[in-house]
């Protein structure tokens, strides 16, 4: 068991020893996107804002909420959840799309992972622009609850990183098991409070405790929107990021030697 | 100071077929199992591409590799590249592998050839630093002056090969590991790129090159392995391995 353990710290050390090649890479993924458009990467940003206010004038309708109070909201939770469901959707293929490196270059494994997570914070730093043009625009500010933020960042960038490296084990040798989480994610979206506050559900606000990206959510969302994080989403993100840590590392070890023969 | 050593190395490939690869199926053999299916998974073929292989390579040596197509060449180079962990056996490798078995890993189509060469350059392992300092050496190789400033999907799969083959070239390891000598271009870059790879090889610790080529391996390589369904055949100095392989295969 601890042979597993060696290993897979081993692939993960050595992955974020190789920093340049996986924040190299992930910048080009932005850049080859955008490169020949004349927004270049900004329309990340452009259509993550169209998004936010389109969604935000018939929601803040649907729910009777005002407008004003329901857009940053909603601005900072779509960003935020944009971040945790790529993560998760994208981790499918991080393996199988970089299957041309894995043959033909001795790299660790956990460079991939790292590859997908870093592009998608690319992509957060975009979109996050959005909010401070919201919250100006709208006269809110923030306070010293926003400092939350960065242990709030750390706590899913690595509950991300074990959740990803898993699935994306598992997606490399069963290839229908993207689909899977496809249609997990896109249920996911509704019933975590992405819309919708989690004091809307009442006395049943209980039931985010046993959605682990609810907790996910809150530990980043909230602190920009001016409160601390509930104890209890904290206590989630580290309990799950032990809990997983310790699993994703042992199947690491156990089986990510194999990942390169499944490709 | 490089070395190779390999002892009683195997691979087996599994190869999956559709519903191998799916994971209702997989469920299903674990729950319900065999009783319902032939006694043999036939969704899941094991291919032993290697077998039994030994050999240790030393300072200095120059090891060609033969073989019929399928016999296990590009296993075993993937094997002593450190990509295929080996299924069974002990592998011990010292030193820095450059594996020229595709040269464009990490190159992006919309960049221009001149952020491609640092691109390329981090893959193989360099700094930023490191890697923008090949930008003259490779300027003066390929000879593609302004067309480095555009994207590279604009070039011929001449220019790209000169671009790709200029900049992993550039770097020095102690250990080369090549399938097939590149030989794509015209005459000129051809001799060209002879000259600068045998130079490479020359200050490389060493080389291990499967070819179909007798007279590259007679050039470049004082030791030859024959490797035959996966395993070696014939192992020795060049002239007896080709002309034992020749003997059995025929000269096709």
């Amino acid at each position: 068991m601890s042979g597993y353990y060696a290993i897979a710290v081993k692939d993960v050390s050595s992955g974020l020893a190789a920093w340049r090649i996986w924040t190299m890479l992930a910048s080009n993924d932005i850049k080859q996107r955008y490169r020949r458009s004349t927004l270049g990467q900004f329309w990340l940003t452009l259509s993550m804002a169209i998004m936010i206010f389109s969604m935000g004038a018939v929601y803040s309708i649907l729910f009777h909420v005002e407008i004003k109070a329901f857009i940053p909201y909603l601005a900072v939770s779509l960003v935020m959840w944009g971040f945790i469901s790529s993560v998760i959707n994208e981790s499918t293929n991080a393996f199988i799309e970089n299957e041309r490196i894995i043959l033909h270059t001795n790299v660790a494994q956990s460079t991939f992972i790292y590859r997908m997570i870093c592009r998608n914070g690319l992509v957060l730093a975009h979109n996050i622009m959005i909010v401070p043009i919201v919250f100006v625009a709208l006269g809110i500010g923030i306070n010293a609850n926003v400092f939350w933020l960065i242990p709030g960042l750390l706590l899913v960038a690595l509950n991300c990183f074990w959740i990803a490296y898993f699935i994306a084990i598992v997606c490399a040798r069963y290839r229908d098991v993207p689909l899977i989480v496809a249609s997990v994610m896109q249920i996911m979206f509704f019933v975590t409070p992405v819309m919708f506050r989690p004091s809307q559900l009442g006395a049943h606000a209980y039931i985010l405790l046993i959605n682990p990206l609810a907790g996910f959510l809150e530990v980043i969302r909230d602190p920009i929107l001016g409160q601390a994080p509930s104890a209890a989403s904290l206590a989630i993100c580290v309990g799950l990021l032990l809990f997983g840590s310790l699993i994703t590392l042992a199947f690491v070890g156990r089986y990510g030697w194999r990942i390169v023969y499944w490709l | 100071m490089a070395l190779i050593d390999l002892q009683n190395i195997s691979i087996s490939l599994p190869i999956y077929n559709s519903r191998g690869r799916g994971l209702k199926h997989e469920i299903l053999r674990r729950t319900i199992g065999s009783n319902l299916q032939h006694p043999k998974d036939q969704n899941i073929t094991i291919v032993r591409a290697l077998s039994d292989v030994t050999l240790r390579i030393k300072d200095g040596d120059r090891v060609g590799v033969v073989g019929r197509n399928g016999a296990g060449k590009t296993t075993l180079l993937r094997v002593l590249s450190r990509i295929y962990p080996p299924t069974a056996g002990k592998i011990q490798v010292v030193g820095t592998v450059s594996s020229m078995t595709d040269l464009s890993v990490g190159m992006g189509p919309e960049t221009t050839g001149y952020e491609n060469i640092v691109m390329r350059g981090i893959m193989l392992g360099l700094t930023h630093r490191q890697a923008a300092a090949l930008i003259p050496d490779v300027e003066e190789f390929t000879e593609l002056g302004e067309y480095l400033e555009l994207p590279i999907r604009t070039y011929s799969a001449g220019m790209m090969l000169r671009l790709s083959f200029a900049i992993s070239t550039a770097v020095r390891p102690d250990i080369i590991i090549l399938d097939e000598m590149i030989s794509v271009g015209d005459a000129a870059f051809v001799t060209k790129a002879r000259a600068r790879i045998s130079d490479l090889i020359q200050n490389a610790s060493i080389l291990v090159l499967a070819t179909h080529d007798d007279n590259l391996l007679q050039e470049f390589c004082q030791t030859a392995i024959w490797i035959n369904y996966g395993r070696v055949a014939s192992m020795g100095d060049t002239e007896t391995v080709l002309a034992h392989y020749h003997s059995e295969i025929g000269n096709t």
